[in-house]
């Protein structure tokens, strides 16, 4: 019988969403056309609520990120702390499905009814601003900063101010002055049009990034047929392969981007990020391993996780 | 027009539970009012504070996403109970007696199970954010600080059960009208000729202006 | 059943629902909410053990909206633009402006009308809801007009036509709900208004001078007033002038590279310095209290119908209507103009029928991508394009376009709700005088929409300075 799933993402199709693009073009593939997935952009559901909409029922599949909401998602944040050390998109899809199969991990989002299939990586999410480029940890004092998550927190440390605008109006925020900078990933420094008001860019800072996971609901899953799931389990590599190629494309134009829209390239001192590190990641980290292990996860062990995994990573490249 | 319709009282047991439930939605819309005031004052706060000594108020955008529920919902039953909300009465203000009374039954009792299915619904949204187990009973929480979400989600169910109250007295008061074929009904929004509903506002501004 | 074929199903229930007289807000929840079950349904073939599930998912789903929706930052105008309109009014701005607006160009035909026109227009810069703006000068003008003996049903339409312009001039409630809903800078939408909202006015008043030489009892022109009179009613005026101005130094900075704020923080700045004009004026307690309850009553009616709608809409997405019909849309061999010209007329028909925010609400899904798409796509450059116009400007013309049709919807019978307000608020008038009274503006706005149309320059001009 023919199987018809909605999967919610938001904004418009971008480098993002490819991968969720690429899954639902593979699954018709396989299956003559037998099962379909209609790709929704905002449609069905607000962003923030998409694991709502997933707990629910409402639709099969959904993409969100951990940042959006931290009590909904404890466990995986340990992907959004400051400074882990992944240096590219192999990286990140390796520490994400890593932790993504953590029993811990698979019990918070199946009190959801979501099962995470695959991650969107991102490269590090670099900050842009006006100006006099901020090469100096002193620079960072009283710089009113659009960050969320750990990423805010690391800028905290160091006399950042983290100022909460939505992301689609961050072009706003840095037009009108409240924020000095923006910290997003290169493809939102373009699609949300910050790259076309910055002055620079930090190319090497690297506080870390956001981690933004792609779900199914479980009971969905389980119902499918076996073709139909052997369809959808087969396909998960490939889309993610179409990703990376996708947004390696993407990051090889970025320099000739940053060259048109005439904005600097900064690359800061490492001592400078040495002492931003030690400042931010220790600290941060050790906060936030307490507190989730009071909450009864086992935060140590999903921390120990990722750097085992980057270190076989790296080690494999 | 459908926004200005009157309200009879008399000593009746449905009249004087219409009054009762009035002062609680006086209530509701004046604390939904002093919000959008609060409002402003954040924003004042928050503007003087980043620019004067670049301090803004932590998680701003946090809070204002907090106080909309509370500017949106508290006072959608006092509106309710004055027949303010937007309708097209072209059809139905040319209706007489029961066969008025009729079509404002059907309207509201449909009105009602709406409003009940949301209770429901906005309840399960309510849930989902609350955990007894968690720190601050918090299950979502907001983008910036973390302010836990479950107060702000709350506000729906509340106001729309208050609402749910407001239609089953509507509905008392439509069907007993109806059903003894009133002229005038107490305690439901009727629609009144233009010239006597001007004379209601005229009154209602007095000395405010 | 074809998911698209119950949108179309739902959709007539819907309008027959509004047409019975069911509550809009209610109405477009209630439609949305038996869609979403439907569709659900339909979904497991209509199996009856499944209904359950259905009704389940539906009314989750639905019960999502209204917090998710409203929870909004920048939604958060809309209530401060109702309050410094009502803020206003109490401290007697509102007063003060009529009567500069009386002394200066009150000696024209048909000059306190034409006076009329442009203290709304001015007090248009500081209010963003249209519908308080009538409210609070049906209060002000009529009696005023009707003194020196206007026609009282003409003195009416010009109130009622005079409010909408505060939905073009910037601040504006109408137009932020546009931004949002298309995911546009909501700045340059709101820069885009000024000239449009100017330009409107001046039709406007031309249009009340040229009834008022053709007809000579319909508002004769008002002299006397000395020099020196007309500099004494300046100050009075200057507080709202001083707000403006405040406002827009403080989205627009002239001193420096930066702006102080966004413009949902100069609504709300603006709100706080008329509350302070009020308290120096002798706003006492009292009066607070009834400009946060009518604040209050305006918003949850405005708010409600922003989530009623919304539950529809997102029925709309689960049955895929936007997509079918911007696939349609862009399938049709006609002219992209008169398509566009076409939808223009489509929703001058609507409006009759619905009230602006929920028209908006309800339509721009589906119709906002077929424009974008019939002018080349969102990141079309002006070369290219049907509408010579790149992707981003063809979003704050259209845009422009369309809140004024939403406006012409605040004046159309038989929803009209500026002519509902300005009736409520005076004893001598009913709904149906106001209809008749504000019919001479409907030609006025259909010469203003065709210019807007066939010269974009005017809404164009402004938001391109801004880069
Ligand atoms: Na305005
Ligand atoms: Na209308």
């Amino acid at each position: 019988a023919a199987t018809e799933w909605n999967a919610s993402v938001w904004g418009k199709r971008r480098a993002f969403t490819e991968h969720v693009e690429k899954l639902a073009e593979l699954v018709a593939e396989k299956t003559g056309g037998e099962f379909t997935i209609n790709v929704s952009y905002g449609g069905l559901s607000k962003p923030r609520e998409n694991l709502d909409g997933i707990s629910i029922g409402a639709f099969e599949m959904a993409q969100f990120c951990a940042g959006y909401h931290r009590d909904k998602n404890r466990a995986i944040t340990v992907l959004e702390l400051p400074f882990l050390g992944v240096s590219n998109l192999d990286e990140e899809v390796a520490v994400s499905h890593a932790v993504y199969d953590h029993p811990a991990v698979m019990e918070e989002m199946a009190q959801w009814n979501a099962r995470i299939i695959m991650t969107s990586p991102m490269p590090q999410y670099n900050i842009v601003g006006t100006g006099e480029p901020r090469d100096e940890l002193a620079d960072f004092d009283g710089m009113r900063v659009r960050a969320t998550g750990g990423l805010g927190q690391a800028f905290e440390a160091v006399g950042g101010v983290p100022t909460s605008v939505p992301a689609t109006e961050a072009f706003n925020a840095m037009e009108s002055g409240v924020v000095d900078t923006v910290a997003f990933a290169q493809h939102a420094h373009l699609s949300f049009g910050t790259i076309n008001k910055a002055d620079w860019w930090t190319a090497n800072l690297n506080p870390g990034t956001v981690n933004c996971p792609v779900v199914v609901n479980i009971d969905a899953y389980e119902a499918l047929p076996a073709e139909h799931r052997e369809a959808l389990d087969s396909s998960i590599d490939e889309a993610i392969d179409h990703y990376l190629a996708n947004y390696g494309e993407l990051l090889k134009k970025w320099d000739g981007v940053l060259e048109e829209k005439g904005v600097q390239k900064v690359m800061i001192d490492d001592a400078v990020i040495e002492e931003f590190r030690a400042k931010a990641a220790d600290p941060i980290r050790e906060a936030w391993i307490a507190d989730m292990s009071a909450q009864g996860i086992p935060a140590q062990d999903l921390y120990d996780l990722v750097m085992e995994t980057l270190k076989t990573a790296k080690a494999g490249n | 027009m459908a926004g200005h319709a009157s309200v009879l009282e008399d000593l009746s047991i449905l009249s004087r539970l219409d009054r009762a439930l009035l002062r609680l939605e006086r209530a509701f819309a004046l604390l939904s009012g002093l919000a959008v005031f609060s409002l402003m004052l954040m924003a004042v706060v928050s503007v003087s504070g980043r620019n004067a000594i670049n301090a803004p108020l932590p998680g701003y955008v946090d809070w204002i996403e907090q106080a909309m529920p509370l500017i949106a919902f508290l006072g959608i039953s006092f509106v309710q109970r004055e027949g303010g909300h937007i309708r097209m009465d072209i059809f139905i203000s040319r209706l007489r007696g029961r066969a008025l009374w009729l079509f404002e039954l059907v309207s509201v009792l449909l009105i009602l199970v709406l409003m009940m299915a949301l209770v429901w619904g906005s309840w399960a949204h309510f849930l989902r954010s609350f955990d007894f187990g968690a720190p601050l009973w918090s299950r979502d929480s907001s983008i910036d600080i973390g302010i836990p979400l479950w107060p702000a989600k709350l506000l729906a169910p509340v106001a729309f059960s208050v609402l749910c109250l407001r239609l089953a007295l509507q509905v008392w008061g439509f069907g007993r009208a109806l059903v003894l074929g009133l002229e005038t009904p107490v305690a439901v929004p009727l629609i009144q000729d233009a010239a006597k509903q001007a004379m209601a506002e005229a009154e209602q501004l007095d000395g405010q202006g | 059943m074809e998911t698209i074929d119950i949108g179309l199903w739902v959709t007539g229930g819907l309008l027959v629902l509004v047409i019975v007289g069911m509550r809009v807000a209610f109405a477009a929840a209630l439609a949305g909410l038996v869609g979403l079950v439907w569709i659900f349904w339909s979904k497991k073939g209509y199996a009856s053990e499944d209904l359950g599930w259905a009704l389940t998912v539906a009314i989750k789903t639905a019960g999502q909206v209204p917090h998710s929706k409203v929870s909004t930052h920048t939604l958060s105008l809309i209530p401060t633009f109702i309050l410094i309109g009502y803020l206003a009014y109490y401290a007697g701005l509102t007063r003060a402006l009529f009567e500069a607006a009386k002394r200066w160009v009150a000696w024209v035909p048909g000059g306190l009308a034409v006076s009329t026109v442009f203290a709304t227009a001015g007090f248009a810069a500081v209010s963003g809801a249209s519908v308080a703006t009538s409210a609070v000068f049906a209060r002000i003008a009529i009696p005023e007009m009707l003194k020196i003996g206007y026609n009282k049903q003409f003195a009416a339409g010009v109130v009622a036509a005079g409010g909408t312009l505060a939905s073009l001039i910037p601040p504006s409630a109408i137009l932020v709900i546009y931004a949002i809903i298309v995911e546009q800078d909501v700045g340059r939408l709101l820069l885009a208004g000024f000239i449009p909202g100017a330009f409107s006015a001046l039709v406007y008043g031309l249009l009340i001078v040229g009834i008022a030489v053709i007809f000579k009892n319909v508002g004769p022109p008002v002299g006397g007033f000395t020099w020196g009179q007309r500099f004494a009613a300046l100050p009075g005026a200057l507080p709202i002038v001083a707000v403006i101005l405040i406002i827009i130094g403080f989205v627009y900075n002239p001193f420096g590279e930066q702006a102080w704020g966004t413009p949902t923080e100069g609504g709300a700045i603006g709100a706080f310095i008329v509350f302070c004009f009020a308290l120096w004026r002798g706003m006492r307690w009292g009066q607070l209290k009834s400009a946060l309850l009518e604040t209050a009553k305006l918003t949850a009616m405005i708010f409600s119908i922003i989530w009623g709608v919304l539950i529809y809409v997102r029925f709309l997405g689960f049955a895929d209507l936007p997509g079918a019909f911007s696939d349609w849309i862009t399938s049709l061999t006609l002219s992209p103009m008169l398509i566009l010209v076409c939808i223009l007329l489509a929703y001058a028909v609507l409006g009759m029928f619905m009230d602006a925010i929920g028209m908006l609400l309800l339509t721009l899904p589906v119709v906002y991508p077929a424009v974008m798409a019939l002018n080349g796509g969102e990141t079309v450059a002006a070369a290219d394009s049907a509408f010579g116009m790149s992707g981003p400007m063809c979003a704050i013309w259209f845009g422009i376009l369309v809140v004024k049709m939403a406006e012409f919807c605040l004046i159309t019978p038989p929803i009209g709700l500026n002519c509902f307000v300005v009736a409520g608020v005076r004893p001598d008038l009913s709904v149906q005088d106001v209809f008749r009274g504000v019919m001479p503006f409907f030609v006025a706005d259909g010469i203003t929409i065709a210019l807007l149309v066939a010269f974009p320059a005017i809404v164009l001009y402004l938001p391109s300075l801004a880069g």
